[in-house]
């Protein structure tokens, strides 16, 4: 191949990596094999929490990146997972998050890393799966250890959950060893990290929000794709987007079979008990606004933009 | 050069490297290192990839040091140096002699027993044999065994430390492989007994056959019952590992915990135990300061070798390595036996830390893939159980092979222990005592070979 | 070995840096082994207010994490110092003489191209998270400190390389002398030695007695 990227993953491949593997597929496809887009899965070029120092020294190429696992790396991702933004389907998340990446101070704040957010991986509600007693109110949350991220995680300590996080990998031995009691995430994760197999309830309709997960790429290199090749690179982001979304739906094609074969009690909160953790959201998103600002971030510019892109 | 090629020719180097006894962390960090830049440079120029290849490297022994599940390394260690203040090696040796000196070969079973239970506040088989050497072999010796009987009980039953948790290697092996730490920790126990009770049946049929090793009799049951309290503290420790790692409930407390803190509640009651027996502060300060120094060392050497994992990553070799040992023509089970043998080489020649270090990167998905990968079930696989029971199985067989080296020539760091205890007993005459543990290793890891489910039972209850 | 040292002049200096580095490679060993025992009873107390008091520590794995850089990294020169990385010395043992000085020399070599190399790396790796920024997951705590450690102690260990290199380097220039302040080759019954006293403290010399009486 005339350009050879490489891409740091980690983990498996999975339902949460389909929109990078079909965009290495069509790439290569749409240049004849001229730009080859190598995955490595397995964290085998740099861990997950390290993959923006890897683009930024620019040993690979491409990378995905979840913003909460480093917050402060990446300030203004986090403003798409402030709890209970109201997002409600993956083709949103995918075009709010499209947004975000053309917004100015976000393309400043990851060209610090020389990195350029251009693919989203829309995921959908970060719901709990948990092992003992299920919660039947959000009282129940008092003390539990969560593993949770970003605002989801604030919000859980507002519950006074205390946040306990460990990587993808290391969740399904931190629940069974009783290192945390539940654990938030997309359904996909709960089945590719196997914490289905250890939990026994599932918060069906809690949906507190999501994680900010882009594909990112070392600004550098774009540079210096030739035009044709950089078109069609740009080209590919939305049908891989797409067929990424398409993919996620058979996730709950074995997402529900296994909720019913590893019995796991499905918890439903009542409106009320939903109404009382929505009150929480807004402190929360009060001081996110005011960490930015202090920054010198205008989070609130940022928050609204978003929202409005949300409704519509 | 493709970058495969340049991932054998620096593998050759590091090799040589090794050989030559430059030390082995660095050796490995030297080739990642160089190998990254040979690969970088033929990316974007020497230039450019020379600084892009030490930024790499410079992120690797913080990102692959600080990791949550390597903290339970040092605990273990410091349990392993606290026990031996916490005066646990002589109660334990009364107890298992008054128990079980009726056998024959009694004093010999007794110290195999005694060595098993110390193994469990104690993962460092060489400090095993040593504490063991110096409480056991006077006994064995005044009841007329054999210097070579008595200094060899204690060298293999030293061995049994690694196997029985706490265990430093396997929760080094269950994080290179990314196992749960908790699963292997739990898998080395049945195999640590039934290793400890092939070593008695050896003891017991040599003694009964020549007939030089007598039973110890006369213990009344208010003796043997006076002398449980004293090991109570080794209990202790079992009963945390086990209550903590299967995440027991008791009056409606959940004990779960990670191994990191089992490990540390273990030291712990170490910690108390020993000042309780009298340990002076100046002792604690030694047994951290050693607890360190062994902890540099092993952090140093996985960061290092991950150097050249990351650069191996890069180059694409142990896919490679991966495909040629899957189309190895032999059966599976050949190959597998093939590969333990070569430990057992190397093992003659290399500190077993380092050694598993050193190869698993490479060795291990080559044995996962025998099998038929990380996802294979039990019915579809090459050694009929899945991915995980396999990686489970595999560590442990190969911990037992490293251990077989401690007490084998020529640098069977057991036997000289023993020996340096006691200079009374020269170190051929330790090796020469150890052939029949030595065969007793050999019939213990066919038994795992055969029977799977000795490893796998135990952490499939988790 | 065991020659008595000939008078040399540049001994004099090169023990008195080796000295003072010695100095500054035990403190952190200390506080390296201060660490362990101190994340020792952060665990436990973790362990009991968890269970009994449902309140486990906030931040207790970023805490450990972050801390952990200590003992990974501050004891690394000590342990240069005395030999305590691991190593093969099958091929060593069987050199003699001038050398086996120079094998340890171009091993120290090895050692000290890597270091320097990491040391640089590892200094880039700091300096990005603390210009840009980065912080644990849970409790935000940044993360430069720690990253900090790495190239503090890889320096560190960078002086004891090069004094390693004066010291081998003495000792290919005249075999006869005594070999200072390096980590030498050891013999199987030396480290059985060495892993004794290590496990019996204070103890050993004592038990080593009661071998020779029950000789
Ligand atoms: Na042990
Ligand atoms: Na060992």
């Amino acid at each position: 191949a005339e350009v050879t990227w490489n891409v740091s993953l980690w983990g498996n491949r999975r339902a949460f990596t389909e929109n990078v593997e079909y965009l290495a597929e069509r790439v290569a496809k749409e240049s004849n094999g001229r730009f080859e887009i190598k995955l490595h899965y397995g964290a085998s070029l740099s861990k997950a929490r390290e993959n923006l120092d890897g683009i930024s020294i620019g040993a690979f190429e491409m990378a995905q990146i979840c913003a909460s696992y480093h917050a402060d790396k990446n300030p203004t991702l986090t403003v798409l997972e402030l709890p209970f933004l109201g997002v409600s389907d993956l083709k949103t998340e995918a075009r709010v998050s499209m947004k975000l990446y053309e917004q100015d101070v976000v393309k400043k704040d990851l060209a610090r890393w020389n990195a350029i957010a251009f693919m989203p991986t829309p995921m959908p509600q970060y719901n709990f799966l948990g092992k003992g007693e299920a919660p039947t109110s959000i009282k129940d949350f008092d003390g539990m250890r969560v593993r949770a991220l970003g605002g989801i995680g604030e919000l859980m300590r507002a519950v006074g959950a205390v946040p306990t996080t460990v990587t993808a990998a290391e969740t399904y031995q931190a629940m069974e060893s009783g290192t945390v009691q539940a654990a938030s995430f997309a359904p996909h994760a709960h089945l590719a990290f196997k914490t289905v197999e250890v939990g026994n309830w599932w918060t069906a309709n809690m949906n507190p929000g999501t994680v900010q997960c882009p594909v990112v790429m070392n600004s550098d290199a774009y540079a210096a794709l030739p035009d044709d090749l950089k078109k069609i690179l740009d080209e590919s982001v939305q049908p891989a987007v797409d067929h990424y979304i398409a993919n996620y739906e058979t996730v709950y094609d074995r997402w529900w079979p296994t909720l019913k074969k590893q019995e796991i009690t499905q918890v439903t909160f009542s409106d009320a008990e939903l109404a009382a953790l929505k009150e929480k959201a807004a402190p929360i998103w009060k001081a996110w606004v005011d960490k930015m600002e202090a920054q010198g971030i205008p989070g609130q510019e940022l928050l609204d933009k978003m929202q409005a892109e949300i409704k519509g | 050069m493709t970058p495969f090629e340049v991932g054998l020719l620096m593998t050759g180097v590091l090799l040589v490297l090794v050989v030559i006894g430059v030390r082995v962390a660095f050796a490995a960090a030297f080739v990642g290192v160089v190998g990254l830049i040979a690969v970088f440079s033929m990316r974007m120029g020497f230039e450019r990839g020379f600084i892009t290849a030490l930024k790499m490297a410079g992120t690797i022994p913080h990102s692959k040091s600080v990791t949550y599940s390597l903290s339970v390394l040092p605990t273990f260690i410091l349990i392993g140096f606290l026990a031996f203040y916490a005066g646990l090696t002589r109660q334990l040796f009364e107890a298992s002699k008054r128990w079980l000196g009726w056998l024959p070969g009694g004093m010999a079973v007794g110290t195999i027993f005694a060595t098993a239970g110390f193994a469990a506040v104690s993962g460092a088989s060489v400090a095993t044999a040593a504490v063991f050497a110096r409480v056991a072999i006077p006994e064995m010796l005044a009841v007329g065994y054999s210097k070579r009987l008595s200094a060899a009980v204690v060298a293999a039953g030293g061995t049994l430390a690694s196997l029985i948790p706490p265990s430093a290697i396997l929760v080094i092996y269950a994080i290179l492989v990314e196992q749960s730490v908790g699963k292997l920790l739990i898998a080395g126990f049945v195999p640590g007994i039934y290793s400890a009770l092939v070593y008695v049946a050896i003891i017991v049929g040599m003694a009964a056959w020549r007939g030089d090793a007598p039973a110890i009799k006369g213990f009344t049951w208010g003796e043997r019952f006076a002398s449980i309290p004293g090991t109570l503290p080794i209990f202790a420790v079992v009963a945390i590992i086990f209550i903590s790692l299967f995440g027991i409930e008791i009056g409606g407390y959940s004990f779960a915990a990670t191994p990191t803190e089992a490990g540390s509640l273990g030291a712990f009651v170490v910690l108390v135990t020993a000042f309780v027996k009298g340990m002076r502060l100046k002792q604690l300060g030694q047994a951290l300061h050693e607890t360190a120094k062994l902890a540099v060392m092993i952090f140093t050497l996985i960061w290092g070798v991950l150097c050249y994992v990351r650069f191996l990553g890069f180059a694409g070799l142990p896919d490679a390595f991966r495909d040629f040992v899957v189309s190895l023509p032999h059966s599976p089970m050949l190959t597998l036996v093939l590969i333990l043998c070569a430990y057992a080489v190397l093992g003659m020649f290399i500190d077993a830390i380092g050694m598993l270090i050193l190869t698993l990167p490479v060795v291990y998905p080559a044995v996962i893939a025998l099998n038929g990968g990380e996802f294979v079930s039990a019915a579809d696989s090459a050694f009929g159980m899945s991915g995980e029971a396999c990686s489970i199985w595999f560590g442990i067989l190969v911990v037992k092979m490293a251990e077989l080296c401690l007490i084998t020539p020529p640098i069977g760091l057991n036997c000289f222990v023993v020996a340096g205890v006691r200079p009374d007993i020269p170190v051929q005459e330790v090796f020469r005592g150890c052939i029949p543990f030595f065969i007793a290793d050999i019939l213990t890891i066919a038994g795992l070979l055969a029977f799977p489910g000795i490893v796998t039972w135990l952490p499939s209850m988790m | 070995m065991t020659q008595p040292e000939k008078p040399n002049g540049d001994a004099a200096t090169y023990r008195v840096l080796s000295g003072t580095l010695a100095h500054i490679e035990d403190v952190f060993n200390l506080i390296a082994a201060a660490s362990i025992m101190a994340l020792m009873l952060l665990a436990v107390v973790q362990i009991f207010a968890r269970t009994f008091l449902n309140q486990p520590v906030p931040g207790f794995i970023d805490i450990t994490e972050q801390a952990m850089a200590v003992f990974t990294f501050l004891g690394i020169a000590y342990c240069q110092r005395v030999g305590g990385h691991i190593r093969m010395e099958m091929l060593l043992g069987m050199l003699s003489g001038r050398a086996i000085w120079i094998a340890e020399f171009m091993g120290v070599l090895v050692i000290l191209a890597v270091v320097l190399a990491l040391d640089y790396g590892s200094w880039f790796h700091f300096y990005r998270a603390w210009t840009i920024g980065d912080s644990t997951i849970d409790i935000n705590l940044p993360t430069w400190p720690s990253k900090l450690l790495v190239p503090v102690a890889l320096s560190l260990l960078v002086l004891r390389l090069v004094l390693q290199l004066v010291g081998y380097w003495r000792l290919i220039v005249d075999p006869t002398r005594m070999p200072i302040d390096v980590p030498v080759v050891v013999d199987v019954t030396e480290t059985a030695r060495h892993e004794i006293e290590e496990t019996l403290g204070d103890e050993a010399d004592e038990e080593t007695g009661k071998g020779d009486a029950a000789r």
